[in-house]
């Protein structure tokens, strides 16, 4: 019997946002401890919004996020326009999924290049990788600037975009900046449709599990800005009904709360989003992603990366769509304060963000309720890095342990900032 | 095509010190120079350097002397993955570009002391715009 007992500790996870720990206590073939400490400290966005105008929400929550301000932007906007009782057009829907398209280009562009790639390939980091793939490393970076630049177009500017408003936004695009991006997106297909087949390629490890998946599920699309929640185990609800199967409650060792959905934790993300909407995925796209020979819905965890580069695809191509049809317009609906509750929830790059405002009827907020995906998938990194490591094997070389670890978490794409409501490993073994 | 300065940073407390070089060099230098502000541009950074003859980056000093000017070379500065935006920050940019043959012929970086970082410094914007034209001559 393995007598071994070693302790790893990973006092600063690399390639992640924000801060966090990984301790983990092996005794020969058992993991006695296992612990993802979130130790940024409370960032109180909740508090801090209570007595705040419907005006000035939508610049506050993008100061959640510097990588997805518009997910906050979007989820609080259809809250509060719910509890308005408004709907502000098929004009400002179109270019709300537009916005999201921008998000998710530079989001997932960024972690499959710079983050999660320079793992699979065996690098310490993107500029080590970049000295051997250039190219890769070019084209990702593009795709991640043409997304930069949708936001800019709808959003005035990329890092805490200020263009959304309640109601719609505050300017609408010119024809001419419209048509010019839409030549940018054009010129790039070929590019993301590569992207997919490279991800495909890497050698990511065979990691299969059995795990539940939620997101989002609209009747006709790719989920982005609406839909019901549903799992591959049968979940299937209104956003409102988000709290009767949904727990938050917190950890000694995170500032964080761990999520479960009835009782147990749950994935969200671009994997899971995948899996649940292989159906609603455009005929290009599908057909690109059939020739990997890859097949969804998949159960190994590090497809998330091929997942996130199949919604580059998606979020491209339904950039072009849009702007193809793109006309100015009215960009916004004047709202009608009024007392009440409403909910959003929409698809984060990292996975469904739920919020609940209750507002009074001067428009201001009473209090809110904002869930973010990092959080959500806290539980979930634990259980997948103790049974990842178990496959792995607990009697690999320390350093090996620590980086299968890592890459685990940041197969996850991590956004500790946001959840903390998050990483430096602390093996001990003895 | 004009030299560019790059003031980096974000909008609150110390940070924004970069974005307040610009405004004081625009002052003092405007018609010479290209200028720009941008809230930590992480990679973004590389498409704002890519074609440029010669681009100057304003930034923060985090733990040094608040006021004081600094002329820094891309390896005095710390790759720290941990604490930068979404792990990548002005160093790693500027690594990734130079892997990438991407760096400007001429890059000058100026580091501005901001001690803790919790106020905006005072700085002699004078002797930055004398220092900035020295570099750039």
């Amino acid at each position: 019997m393995n007598k071994r007992e070693i302790a790893i500790h990973v006092p600063v996870l690399a390639r992640v946002e924000g801060e966090g720990a990984l301790d983990l206590h092996i005794s020969g073939d058992r993991i006695d401890h296992l612990h993802l400490r979130i130790f940024e400290p409370p960032r109180l966005f909740e508090k801090f919004l209570e007595g705040r105008s419907f005006r000035d929400v939508p610049d506050m929550v993008a100061r959640i996020c510097g990588i997805c301000p518009v997910a906050y932007q979007m989820s609080a906007a259809h809250a509060i326009e719910q509890a308005f009782g408004m709907d502000p057009g098929p004009w400002v829907r179109d270019m709300r999924r537009l916005f999201y398209c921008g998000e998710w280009l530079e989001s997932h562009a960024l972690h499959v290049h710079l983050l999660a790639a320079p793992d699979f390939l065996g690098f310490p980091t993107a500029i080590a990788m970049a000295q051997k793939f250039p190219e890769e490393v070019r084209r990702g970076l593009q795709l991640q600037e043409l997304g930069n630049a949708i936001v800019r177009l709808l959003g005035g500017r990329s890092v805490h975009p200020v263009g959304a408003r309640i109601g719609g936004f505050s300017h609408a695009p010119s024809p001419e900046a419209a048509a010019d991006l839409l030549a940018r997106l054009e010129a790039v297909v070929p590019d993301a449709e590569a992207l997919v087949h490279w991800v495909a390629s890497l050698p990511m490890p065979d990691d299969v599990q059995a795990f539940t998946c939620v997101s989002l599920r609209h009747p006709q699309e790719y989920p982005m800005n609406e839909g019901r929640l549903v799992s591959n185990h049968g979940l299937d609800m209104d956003i409102r009904s988000y709290r009767e199967r949904f727990s938050e409650f917190h950890v000694p060792h995170s500032t964080s709360l761990h999520s479960t959905l009835d009782g147990k934790p749950y994935l969200v993300g671009p994997l899971a989003r995948l899996n649940l909407n292989m159906d609603r995925l455009p005929p290009a796209v599908a057909k690109n992603l059939a020739a990997t020979g890859i097949r969804f819905p998949s159960s190994n965890m590090f497809h998330s990366a091929l997942a996130r580069a199949v919604e580059i695809h998606l979020a491209l191509l339904e950039a072009i769509r849009i702007l193809e049809n793109y006309r100015p317009a009215q960009p916004h609906i004047a709202p009608t304060p009024r007392a009440g509750v409403g909910y959003g929830c929409t698809e984060a790059p990292r996975g469904f963000l739920w919020h609940r405002f209750e507002m009074d009827g001067q428009g201001r907020v009473v209090n809110t309720e904002i869930v973010p995906p990092t959080a959500q998938n806290q539980a979930r990194i634990e259980e997948d890095l103790r049974r990842s490591l178990l496959a792995f094997g607990l009697d690999q070389p320390e350093e090996a342990l620590r980086l299968r670890a890592e890459t685990v978490i940041r197969n996850y794409d991590p956004c500790i900032s946001c959840s903390t409501h998050f990483l430096r490993l602390n093996l001990e073994r003895q | 095509m004009k030299p560019l300065v790059l003031g980096v940073g974000s909008p609150f407390a110390a940070d924004r010190v970069g974005w307040c070089a610009v405004e004081a060099l625009q002052l003092r230098l405007g018609d010479a120079l290209a200028f720009e502000c941008c809230d930590r541009p992480g990679a973004h950074l590389l498409s704002l350097l890519r074609g440029r003859p010669c681009v100057a980056i304003i930034d923060a000093l985090l733990g040094v002397t608040a006021g004081s000017l600094h002329v820094l070379q891309p390896s005095d500065l710390a790759r720290d993955a941990g604490t930068a935006v979404h792990g990548f920050g002005v160093a790693d940019a500027l690594g990734l570009a130079e892997a990438l043959g991407d760096l400007p012929p001429r890059l000058v970086l100026i580091g501005i002391g901001v001690g803790a970082g919790e106020v905006l410094p005072e700085v002699d914007w004078d002797a930055l715009a004398a220092q900035l034209t020295n570099l750039l001559a």
